[in-house]
């Protein structure tokens, strides 16, 4: 009965995700063999080695398996393995501990899953997919909204969206960098994979406000994620925050190409789908490329404290060429792919609302511009990150003896890294194959939109049929061209004017010595955002004295913290309310033999009695 | 004739049912077991199986002399008191096992509609069996009692089967056979490792393992 | 005429600032340097020696290039006389944001590469502001794409009618643009007090020619932002051909309204008082309404 063609699926829609599991795993392959080296033992190294093989191939399968039960299985194994990875160091505690947190959540996740699978399975009596989906069009409305919810929840939490994204920024950190990498690069894609070919391609789209809820919590994953993400001064917690982030953008995209499909706007949700699938990628590379060089980092330092960190740029000259590169893509800075994306994102949001309707039409406008505002914080984010590791002057004895890391580390965030830049370069030629992809996961006939091949020109007359509006042009090439001829035309103009140039200390106000101490910290640069942001993130702070005597304060410490309102507000009473109720359910479990015996035979008896009765 | 038989198991039962020590209980097993034996045998010669023959032809080896050889054994090896301890006393024990009986029958005439009224009686008393092998299992401390309750359930399940169908598929029924036998075996082995470990058999006080 | 608009920007744009500087001085009954000052100054930074810090690295030194870089990318992408912006197909509305905050970003690291806290402050302060400035011009770009169905620059600077939501966008626009070239209310630009100071803050460290590059490129981003908000509030069209004394006319009333937005300016500054670092989170909260007003306006169709 076991048929290759009949379980598996090979369509645009999974050809694209095995495009993106593959480049990232295999980049990451790559400098596992300088990250594992003189790290761990050689039996472990094998152990990472084999693991490794087995959660690429669960996520590959998960991408094209065609059938529910296939699905499922390369889901949870995708789920098992990558919970060996987080616990892989596992001789510290907080290994152990994000491995609970993660493997907790993650099978939450998967039982509202294994509810929606039930609910479609019961509707078609098949596992096949395309079976599936016409059973799925036959379904009442209620059902249908029912097995959104219930896939939104599932696979939301394995995406990371806020408030399931508890366990992200614990779980990530603790694996090994190249491990984090493709975790945040590629295991959380699957869930939108997930999303898009359960909900676009399986259940079908029919009401609008599915696609507006999901904008609604991609924002405030959105915002949520890069908030919790400057305040963070642990290098991969940092970006496991941005993962959050990032998948809010993506989903920004998803969630417009559902509601564009619900109102009936099909080119429009091509090009929205198509905006999603291109942050999906992009965020694969530049992500996979930051943990990567975070990995790098760590390793040579000894730490994940950033305010350990600082001059590294002079120790570690392409570790840090290669974070800046990522830092620019997650910060959406032209020529590089992140701002493809993000205005492709943008523009999605501005022509669906040249094609709505009144109020509709300033939702999408303000959600345009909490996009902004998310952008704006990351490169925030991403200017203290970059600027407090590498720049200025070590901070610690770790920083001061690090060196820069071997030859095959430095291979694998250089794959990523050139991909960084042509997929920023290439931005045309991509968002036609992207346009196919999408066109073909919704059912539409693609070639109607037509973009060049150099420009991003939206074509307008093509996107949509009625209404008025003008094509917007957007040149990567050109651009960055444009910057880096105008940026030679000011470096020689420098070198031709040949002014005396000499180095001395920087400036110290006239106080004798400036040394690391005098630097900006990390936790003093996300202050102004600490206090505006007050009033979700509730910022405390801890002061001592150790005083000698009354007027002289021998030392002084400061510390300040914030509170982690999902924590605290939704999973600490969730918690707490478990557990009173299993202590109640304690108490009829004494021990005794007799006890649970007479329990079952009461039951039986009870039901013998129930059967009398009928 | 076989109506003899089925009161010959009512009675054993009921003599277990009352039975203050392990050798009483075990003698009353082994009494139902005969009886069954004979309700199986007659059964046999009535619908003229071979395959039935030699089931209750392993009824008897295992049940009527290997099991209830096997108990006494365990019981000597490790001189237990004779007590069996008793959560619900006699009297009250008699008066549960009443209701069950009259359970038991309710229950088989609602099931048997078109059924023959003997049919139904068997099935009455099969079931009768579980629910006091169960009992014997819930209201008994000692572990052996469990045993014994846990072989009460398993005749009961026999005569359900051989009742209604005139017996399971002849391999399962051998199967099973060898299954109880075993697990008597393994069961009694646990008994005796539980009293070299505790120097008692009282289940009961197991939950003080309880963390 | 590509390069013809840059030059026009690189020597018009410190025109301006000197314009500023004047027209508060005057009014605050100084006489006050001259109009042309920036350029001498540009001049004297570009005839110096230069100092550099020892902890600083490639990022220090590559950053006023890029600074300078992206601002006239920035430039050139508005079509200041020629219709379409000559270098439209690289660019529109939202390109432009974010070229500018490329240059932005780097300075930032600039800031910190040197390892001062002065720096570091600035840098903070200026991304701060930068970040919260971005939805309030994510609001104004989508109330002008409404008006005008794209977000291609030269769309919307022919000539058109002024309705309410472009004069909305336009005072929000205002606002931001205050914001970002390091304005009054937002930040001062005259004094080089460490408790206050943002944008000077982060090139404290410059010196010689890199700074001049640095003020230069500052000079073009205000010149951009100004062009943009005269743009909205006085449209105008291209001029009839062959007419020599109504092209001078068009020439002055082209140029006159970019002063004007500069003398508004001057008088926003001269009569406020700078705002705490977060008070600018209200202002810009500000900003952000008036796009959201904008916005609905456009949509009612005002």
């Amino acid at each position: 009965m076991f048929n290759l063609s009949a379980n598996f699926i090979f369509d645009p829609l999974s050809i694209f995700f095995i495009f993106v599991i593959l480049i990232v795993s295999s980049a990451a392959a790559l400098y596992s063999h300088g990250y594992l080296k003189n790290a761990y033992t050689f039996p472990r190294k094998v152990f990472a080695w084999v693991l490794l093989l087995i959660f690429v191939c669960s996520m590959l399968l998960v991408v094209t398996g065609s059938n529910l039960l296939v699905f499922i299985i390369a889901w949870e194994l995708m789920s098992l393995v990558s919970y060996f990875f987080v616990v892989f160091d596992f001789q510290y505690n907080r290994s152990i501990q994000a491995g609970m947190i993660y493997i907790v959540i993650t099978h939450i996740g998967t039982a509202f899953l294994l509810a929606a699978f039930l609910m479609i399975y019961q509707a078609a009596h098949s596992f096949d997919f395309i079976a599936l989906k016409d059973a799925c069009h036959l379904l009442p409305m209620q059902t249908r909204n029912t097995i959104f919810l219930l896939l939104l929840i599932g696979f939301g939490t394995k995406a990371g969206i806020v408030p399931m994204h508890i366990w992200l920024p614990y779980a990530h950190p603790q694996a090994p960098s190249h491990i984090s990498s493709i975790m945040s690069g590629v295991m959380i894609k699957t869930a939108i994979y997930g999303m898009i070919r359960f909900i676009f391609f399986i259940l079908g789209i029919t009401s609008p406000w599915w696609g507006i809820l999901v904008l609604i919590l991609a924002i405030i994953s959105c915002l949520v994620g890069v908030i919790y993400a400057l305040m963070e001064h642990d290098i991969k917690k940092l970006l496991a925050y941005h993962s959050v982030e990032n998948i809010g953008i993506i989903l920004l995209g998803v969630g417009l190409g559902m509601f564009f499909v619900s109102m009936n706007l099909p080119y429009l949700a091509v090009f929205a789908l198509v905006a999603g699938l291109y942050h999906l990628i992009n965020h694969a590379i530049f992500k996979g490329l930051l943990f990567l060089c975070a990995g790098s980092v760590c390793k040579a330092t000894g730490t994940r404290n950033m305010e350990k960190m600082g001059g590294l740029i002079k120790r570690m000259p392409h570790t840090a060429v290669y974070f800046l590169i990522g830092a620019m893509a997650i910060s959406a800075l032209p020529p590089l792919n992140g701002f493809v994306s993000e205005w492709l994102t943008l523009q999605a949001f501005f022509l669906g609302a040249l094609n709505t309707l009144g109020g509709t039409k300033v939702f999408l406008g303000i959600c345009a511009a909490m996009l902004a505002l998310t952008g704006g914080l990351a490169a925030a984010c991403f200017v203290k990150a970059f600027g407090i590791i590498f720049l200025a002057q070590p901070r610690s004895q770790y920083a001061e003896s690090a060196r820069e890391v071997s030859w095959s580390m430095k291979a694998g965030m250089f794959i990523l890294a050139a991909l960084v830049i042509i997929f920023g370069l290439a931005a045309g030629s991509i968002v036609k194959l992207l346009i196919k992809v999408s066109a073909a996961t919704l059912g539409v006939d693609g070639s109607a939109l037509n973009l060049s091949a150099y420009n991003l020109t939206l074509n307008l007359q093509a996107l949509m049929p009625g209404p008025v509006g003008k094509d917007s042009y957007l040149s990567l090439p050109y651009l960055a061209a444009l910057l880096v001829i105008l940026g030679a035309i000011f470096f020689v103009i420098y070198r031709l004017a040949k002014r005396k140039s000499l180095t001395y200390k920087t400036w110290d106000c006239g106080y004798y010595k400036v040394g690391s101490r005098n630097e900006y910290t990390a936790t003093a640069f996300s202050k102004p955002f600490r206090i505006a942001f007050s009033f979700f993130l509730f910022p405390y702070h801890k002061t001592q004295k150790v005083r000698e005597s009354f007027y002289h304060v021998k030392a002084f410490s400061y510390e300040t913290h914030t509170t982690p309102v999902f924590k605290k507000y939704v999973y600490y009473p969730l918690l707490a309310w478990i557990l009173k109720f299993a202590r109640l359910l304690r108490r009829i479990q004494p021990g005794s033999i007799h006890l649970y015996l007479a329990y079952i035979f009461a039951v039986i008896i009870l039901l013998i009695m129930f059967i009398n009765k009928f | 004739m076989q109506e003899i038989t089925l009161i010959g198991i009512l009675i054993s039962t009921c003599l277990m049912v009352v039975a203050k020590s392990l050798l009483a209980l075990i003698r009353g097993f082994r009494w139902q077991s005969f009886f069954l034996f004979l309700a199986t045998f007659l059964i046999a010669w009535k619908e003229a199986q071979p395959s039935l023959y030699i089931i209750a032809g392993l009824l008897l080896v295992i049940k009527v002399v290997l099991i209830p050889q096997l108990l006494y054994k365990i019981i000597k090896k490790i001189k237990v008191g004779q007590g069996l301890g008793l959560f619900v006393n006699t009297q009250l024990s008699l008066f549960f096992v009443l209701l069950f009986a009259y359970l038991a029958w309710d229950f088989s005439s609602q099931l048997i509609v078109y059924g023959s009224h003997a049919q139904a009686g068997i099935i009455a008393i099969a079931l009768f069996l579980v629910l006091v092998g169960f009992f014997l299992m819930v209201s008994r401390i000692t572990a052996l009692a469990q045993v014994v309750g846990l072989l009460v359930m398993e005749n009961g399940l026999f005569l359900l089967a051989s009742a209604v169908s005139g017996g399971m598929p002849f391999f399962v029924e051998i199967a099973i056979f060898f299954d109880v036998f075993v697990s008597v075996v393994i069961m009694g082995s646990f008994v005796y490792r539980i009293n070299k470990f505790f120097t008692h058999i009282d289940v009961d006080k197991l939950s003080h393992l309880r963390g | 005429m590509i390069i013809l608009q840059a030059l026009v920007f690189i020597v018009s744009a410190p025109f301006l600032s000197g314009l500023i500087t004047k027209i508060k001085n005057n009014l605050r009954m100084r006489q006050g340097e001259s109009i042309l000052q920036p350029y001498y100054n540009l001049a004297k930074l570009s005839l110096k020696s230069e100092v550099l810090s020892e902890t600083t690295s490639w990022i220090f030194k590559i950053t006023p290039y890029i600074l300078l870089a992206s601002s006239l990318a920035g430039a050139l992408l508005i079509p200041l006389f020629i219709y379409p912006a000559p270098l439209r197909g690289i660019g529109d509305f939202l390109a432009l944001i974010f070229i500018f905050s490329l240059g932005r970003f780097f300075l930032s690291l600039a800031a910190l590469d040197a390892g001062s806290s002065f720096g570091g402050m600035g840098s903070s302060r200026e991304m701060f502001i930068s970040s919260l400035v971005e939805p309030a011009l994510c609001m104004v770009v989508f109330s002008i794409f409404l008006q005008f169905g794209s977000t291609d620059i030269s769309v919307f600077c022919g000539a058109h009618q002024i309705t309410a939501a472009s004069l909305i966008g336009a005072v929000a626009l205002f606002l931001i643009c205050l914001a970002e070239c390091a304005r009054i209310p937002v930040d001062n630009q005259e004094t080089h007090l460490e408790l206050t100071m943002v944008q000077e803050a982060m090139i404290l460290e410059y010196s010689g020619m890199r700074l001049a590059f640095i003020e230069l490129a500052a000079y073009i981003k205000q010149m951009v932002f100004f062009f943009l908000i005269a743009q909205l509030i006085f449209p105008i069209s291209l001029p009839a051909k062959g007419n020599f004394i109504g092209l001078l006319f068009w020439g002055l009333w082209y140029s006159g309204r970019i002063f004007i937005v500069a003398l508004i300016t001057a008088l926003v500054e001269v009569s406020l008082a700078k705002m705490r670092l977060f008070r600018v989170v209200d202002y810009l909260g500000f900003a952000f309404l008036l796009g959201i007003i904008a916005v609905i306006c456009a949509v009612i169709g005002v």
